[in-house]
């Protein structure tokens, strides 16, 4: 109840009834100054379904500790067993980072802590089983005999079902300490940034000294339009980036543009997004911008999009500085500002620079799979959460299957694989059918 | 066959009903008060005890599917009734008596496994969270093990 509405009424049609809100406030999740540059590692169990036999050994030891005699059924965790199949798989509750039976229970006698344990409070369970409903793997277990709710709790850091597996089937990990894929791409950034911005000047539209040349294909192709004549040296100079992105996806995007740099510093400052409309959200977008500066420059007679390019313009900004060329400068400041609505707009749905690339990442080598029988899924999510492009599919993984990676929207920035704590996301040559957990590879 | 007098007087045995003293500590205990803006004294444990007790129709009742089956006013009840047993044997006549409609039943096997109302209230929990495509909540929790292990070993 707001203080206008107490105002206005009379004491006796106040309400001062309490709901939970008052009596059990949400513990809110503290955040550390740490937090900011690295994610919090939080300790979870891993299963691996090839090593288990269903001896229910773990479910044996569990139990132990629930009702301090050998019950399975009393276990926080459950071995299903499929005997046709031959499968086993022991249900455990996974300890997800947004917890769905924590909203569900009634009396809010779950609760994450700081430590990333989910934990039911027994002072205020009331052994209702909503959690149970709301859980996509149902992995709190009611006892059937005294009707409790049984639910891991890691053993406070110490799980014994991990200590007693006979076949190392259960693991107690704290997943990748060190995330060097980071440390590399940000370098390999800067260092390019610097190199093309600073020293090179320009020199990621044409550059040439001697018989090494190298020229923008984006350019090349509107310069072959606007001229009419194929010049054999700058389409053989912009060969190179194009054998890059055939050996290795479209890793200029991620690791090399200098104005891609630009955009992932200005998504550090800006880390509410606003959304981007619907009607816009076409990735074809961007083929038709390379279609309107090729047709244009051929109309036009000049390379029309190389005016504006933000990556050109970058390339070109350090030097004479004269009216054109900071009027020129605007564009950067004006598609820089796209981030606020979503990460990597610009190069999701209109750079036509990655549409060429794009256009010859259909003859890639390489491509990066997430195999979801390896990881944990709807408990998890990291891997969309952290992809500038958003092209990791979050639905397909919360219902369990292995999203299918577009690698011609893919800049190979390797979030995913650097930051997926059970290495479920794995660079995998083309041809390669295996995703990791489903197969030999 | 067993009629619908002897369920429900199996019920009342189940869970001693008939020592009800009316105090209504499992009403103050109930958390349906927290999950429904409805509740009412016709919902209320307390309020379905005494139905029994005086024999009015209660299986075909709607009321007795706002319960979550919890153990809160068991817990509470100084003459030691369990208003969940005797709310869990009601709806298993109205399972037998085919008064499902208020029953969600499993997509996989068919059997019945939590109340609309109490589905309808964690769906309005959970309406905050991402689109669940899983599809949670039409299946019972040993079939949901059951695709989990089939998609997952």
């Amino acid at each position: 109840m707001t203080e206008q509405q107490t105002t206005e009424k009379p004491i006796a049609e106040q309400d001062f009834s309490l709901n939970l809100d008052d009596l059990r406030p949400r513990h809110a999740e503290k955040r550390h100054l740490s937090d900011y540059f690295m994610p919090r590692r939080h300790s979870f169990i891993l299963f691996h379904p090839d090593r288990c036999t269903g001896c229910g050994a773990c479910e044996m030891i569990c139990s132990t500790r629930n009702v301090e005699k050998v019950a399975p059924v009393s276990a926080s965790v459950k071995v299903v067993r499929d005997e046709k199949e031959g499968k086993n798989f022991s249900i455990l509750c996974q300890h997800c980072r947004k917890p769905l039976c924590l909203p569900a229970c009634p009396t809010r006698a779950i609760e994450k802590g700081d430590d990333g344990i989910v934990r039911i409070d027994k002072l205020f369970c009331t052994e209702c089983g909503l959690c149970t409903m709301a859980c996509p793997a149902a992995a709190p277990i009611k006892d059937p005999g005294s009707q409790e709710i049984h639910k891991c709790d890691l053993c406070e850091g110490d799980p014994l079902c991990v200590k007693h597996c006979p076949e190392n089937a259960l693991t107690f990990t704290r997943g990748k300490a060190f995330r060097w894929i980071k440390g590399l791409r940000w370098t390999s950034q800067l260092i390019s940034f610097l190199l093309l911005v600073m020293v090179f000047i320009g020199t990621f539209c044409y550059f040439r000294t001697g018989s090494v040349s190298f020229a923008c294909p984006t350019g090349t192709l509107q310069n072959i339009a606007s001229s009419g004549t194929v010049v054999l040296v700058s389409v053989s100079s912009a060969l190179a980036i194009l054998i890059l992105t055939v050996v290795a996806g479209r890793l200029f995007c991620g690791w090399i543009c200098p104005f891609g740099f630009v955009l992932d510093l200005v998504d550090k400052i800006t880390p509410k997004k606003l959304g981007w409309p619907s009607f816009l959200k076409s990735r074809m977008t961007k083929y038709g911008v390379l279609a309107g500066a090729v047709g244009g420059s051929y109309a036009l007679g000049f390379q029309v999009f190389c005016t504006v390019c933000p990556i050109g313009t970058l390339c070109r900004s350090y030097g004479v500085q004269s009216f054109f060329k900071s009027a020129e400068l605007a564009i950067i400041p004006a598609l820089a500002s796209l981030e606020i609505a979503q990460r990597r707009s610009w190069c999701r749905y209109f750079c036509p620079v990655g549409a060429v690339l794009g256009l010859t990442a259909l003859l890639r080598l390489i491509k990066i799979v997430i195999g979801a029988k390896r990881c944990k899924k709807f408990s998890c999510i990291q891997c969309a959460e952290v992809c500038p492009v958003g092209i990791i599919d979050a639905d397909k993984l919360r219902e369990g299957l292995s999203p299918k990676i577009p690698m011609t929207e893919c800049i190979m920035c390797m979030r995913c694989i650097d930051r997926c704590p059970y290495d479920a996301a794995k660079i995998r040559f083309r041809w390669q059918k295996a995703v990791p957990g489903e197969g030999r590879i | 066959m067993k009629n619908r007098k002897d369920k429900i007087a199996e019920a009342k045995r189940v869970s001693g009903a008939d020592a009800c003293v009316e105090c209504g500590r499992c009403v103050a205990a109930c958390p349906m008060a927290e999950m429904y803006a409805n509740f009412s004294i016709e919902m209320s444990p307390r309020g379905i005890i005494k139905k029994t007790l005086i024999g009015d129709p209660v299986v075909e009742d709607k009321n007795i599917w706002y319960c979550t089956e919890c153990n809160a006013g068991t817990d509470t009840c100084p003459q030691k009734v369990s208003c969940r047993d005797l709310i869990r044997k009601l709806r298993e006549a109205a399972v037998d008596e085919n008064l499902l409609e208020n029953a969600k039943t499993c997509k996989c096997c068919g059997r019945a496994f939590v109340a609309i109302p109490v589905e309808d209230f964690v769906f309005a929990r959970l309406k905050d969270e991402p689109p669940n495509v899983f599809g949670v909540l039409d299946i019972c929790p040993p079939c949901r093990r059951e695709i989990y292990l089939l998609r997952n070993a």
